[in-house]
């Protein structure tokens, strides 16, 4: 009896204790995140981790290997919780099956309804969505003012036009032999499907295959694009180094004060004022031929939990709350970052510079490519597209160039 | 002695067991999947169902690859004898075992423990054309009339990197020819002093003759490495201009890991394993029969 007793006694104290614990016991998720990424993610799990008990454990994996590492880990079912990684990479992931559906949560959510319109369409695949934006970025044109005004220029009146960046160039090249109307790195695949793809849609075009028989390249806006780049090429407006330039100098020369005009991400307005506080630029959205028509490539990060997470609950709990507007205005705003939705765009954070909220706008008038095989077609070093743009611009064959790229986008889209 | 002679056997096995075991895990079962998943159209994404030789039919048809693998041999050719006289002359240079010597030796070796990435990194920067210190100083001893952008060429690019491993690997080959050099014996030398022979006749009668294996070695270890080039394309010239600069491993890497065709990137390194098998086997034969000779 005594035995009994205790046994019993013992055997309350336990599941009791083990009741409590449970309840008591926060649990931790892992998350990966591309390098380029980090310092955004950082500061919402920072304030995720200092808001809630269940923590956060954020591990950096380089740009290149996220695909490669996300890819073997799903398929060994070595998964983080989380995941958050180049939007461009959504459609060929969702094809695959590595993501968990969040249509119904993400549906529920009313903070949903008002993210940027980009965001919603990269994440969505036959009907279902698989992820949420969570560090945008967005291309948009910046310009020197103090070279515009030394060169005759209203610094206050950016360019609307390719055509009005060309003329402003070339008076801003007129400084000097070291100082330059325009750059972009001409051996940069994606920094030139960022500023420079969005010029051509901006002009009416279309640029990537969606599948085999879809066209790409339409329109004449890639024309118009590439005639206007080889003019200020062969003018001497471009500095020479641009040509070999795969993204290693994208913002130096800019930084440098000796570019007048270039297509940029609005990650560089943070890095102009920290680095060159002195520097008066201004920023605008990227234009087309005509005058108000604009457009930008949405960029950055979005964040899914791959099949295979051991916290799917927790996760989505997650991905609901990056959307609130704490987590956008006080874990990214604040930190100079943009929101993922573009209705807050208008905060107290950026209030003081109206550049910021040109930029977060530009989310609005955005687009992202939904495609697969984007690395194929762009991002490769011997993609399509970077043969394209050389080809055109600096060995002058526009037609060609523009020929043998429809070409060969179709047939990597049909694969 | 018939008696133990199995049981001599066994403890045979048994010492040469983990080797075996090791090179079993880490070299041949990855190399049957491999040659397994060449036949497959696998992607990076999973899936893939068997396709026989269609992999090996598309690399005869691909151009890019063709052109990467020449590109590859012209770095080889370029580089290995630039390695072997450069290591061999500093080799002789630094032999003996004075202070003086011993450092400069410690001088070119130092960047032989560099990461390749990093004196990748290095050279590219070395050579920009904005904030270069090369440009800096050629342009201040007026050299060149103004900065160069090396990368913009593809014979310039060639060059660098040339320049740049030139620096990262020579300390290798010179300690190797060193050790051989050293391992020749004085008497050998000093009766070719007392027979007449000048400093010349002795390098290219006595030593370099007795380094022949050395050189050997360090001939396939420098020529295998050049084929295998990856980093120092990748970073300092991103394969270009034009693609003009990929070499045979950054294409496999550009299909493997950017278009995902792990299948045919599987493929394209069988055929690359075996190029280089028989450039060496033929060194080798090649060696073997000038030394019969």
């Amino acid at each position: 009896m005594t035995t009994r007793t205790t046994c019993g006694a013992l055997a309350a104290l336990l599941i009791t204790s083990s009741v409590f614990t449970t309840a008591a016991c926060a649990d931790s998720m892992t998350m990966w995140v591309r390098a380029s990424g980090t310092n955004a993610a950082a500061h919402l799990v920072d304030l995720w981790n200092s808001t809630h008990s269940d923590k956060i454990e954020l591990t950096t994996i380089p740009d290149n290997q996220m695909v490669t590492k996300l890819a073997t880990g799903v398929q060994a079912g070595e998964v983080p919780d989380l995941v958050s990684f180049d939007l461009i990479y959504m459609p060929d992931f969702m094809k695959a099956g590595f993501l968990t559906d969040l249509t119904a949560d993400l549906k529920a959510n009313p903070n949903f309804a008002s993210v940027a319109e980009a965001y919603v369409d990269i994440a969505t695949y036959e009907g279902k969505i698989y992820g949420a934006g969570f560090t945008p970025d967005v291309s948009i044109l910046i310009w020197n003012k103090d070279l515009f005004k030394k060169a005759g220029l209203d610094p206050d009146k950016p360019p609307r036009t390719i055509g009005e960046i060309h003329e402003d160039a070339k008076k801003v090249h007129a400084l000097g032999a070291d100082t330059y109307g325009f750059y972009f790195s001409g051996s940069c695949p994606g920094c030139n499907i960022f500023t420079t793809s969005p010029m051509m849609v901006a002009a009416g075009s279309k640029i990537l295959p969606a599948n085999g028989s879809d066209d790409a390249l339409t329109g004449d806006g890639v024309k118009q694009v590439l005639e206007t780049f080889r003019e200020m090429w062969t003018e001497g407006l471009v500095p020479k180094s641009a040509q070999a330039d795969n993204g290693a100098n994208f913002t130096a020369l800019f930084k440098s004060a000796k570019i007048g005009i270039q297509g940029c991400g609005g990650f560089l307005i943070s890095d102009l004022k920290h680095d060159v506080p002195d520097m008066n630029f201004g920023v605008t959205f990227l234009p087309g031929v005509k005058e108000g028509h604009v457009s930008a490539f949405v960029g950055g990060d979005v964040v899914a939990i791959p099949v295979g997470s051991k916290h799917v609950p927790l996760a989505k709990a997650f991905i609901a709350w990056e959307l609130t507007d704490e987590a956008q205005l006080e874990g990214l705003a604040k930190n100079n970052i943009l929101p993922s939705r573009p209705a807050l765009a208008d905060n107290k954070y950026f209030a003081a510079d109206p550049r910021i909220v040109t930029t977060a706008k530009a989310l609005g008038v955005g687009y992202v490519p939904w495609v697969y095989h984007f690395a194929d077609m762009v991002n490769s070093d011997s993609s399509p597209w970077i043969n394209m743009l050389q080809r055109a611009i600096f060995d002058g064959d526009v037609d060609g160039a523009i020929t043998e790229a429809r070409d060969k986008m179709k047939a990597i889209a049909g694969e | 002695m018939k008696r133990t002679r199995p049981s001599n056997q066994w403890q045979g096995w048994l010492y040469v067991s983990p080797a075996l075991l090791f090179v079993g895990v880490f070299v041949l079962i990855p190399l049957f999947q491999l040659v397994a998943m060449s036949t497959t159209d696998r992607s990076l994404l999973g899936g893939g169902r068997f396709i026989g030789l269609g992999n090996y039919i598309k690399i005869w048809n691909d151009a890019g690859f063709w052109r990467a693998l020449m590109f590859t041999i012209k770095y080889t050719i370029v580089l290995t004898p630039i390695l072997m006289v450069l290591g061999f002359a500093l080799a002789l240079l630094t032999a003996d075992n004075t202070p003086l010597k011993r450092l400069t030796r410690t001088i070119v070796f130092l960047p032989v423990v560099i990461g390749l990435s990093s004196s990748s990194l290095l050279w590219f920067w070395l050579f920009d054309e904005q904030v270069g210190l090369l440009n800096k100083l050629m342009t201040d001893l007026h050299v060149i009339a103004q900065p160069m952008v090396w990368f913009v060429s593809a014979d310039l690019a060639f060059w660098a990197v040339v320049i740049s491993i030139t620096w990262k690997v020579l300390g290798f080959g010179m300690v190797l020819f060193i050790a051989g050099i050293q391992s020749i014996d004085r008497e050998i030398m000093e009766a070719a002093v007392v027979d007449g022979a000048g400093y010349w006749t002795r390098v290219f009668r006595i030593i370099l003759p007795l380094s022949r294996r050395i050189i050997l070695l360090t001939t396939l270890v420098s020529a295998i490495g050049s084929m295998l080039a990856f980093d120092q394309f990748y970073i300092m010239t991103s394969g270009g201009p034009r693609g003009q600069t990929f070499t045979a491993v950054y294409w496999i890497y550009q299909n493997s890991f950017v278009s995902f065709k792990l299948g045919y990137g599987a493929a394209l390194s069988i055929v690359l394993t075996v190029i280089i098998l028989v450039f060496s086997t033929l060194q080798i034969a090649l060696t073997a029969r000038s030394q019969a000779r």
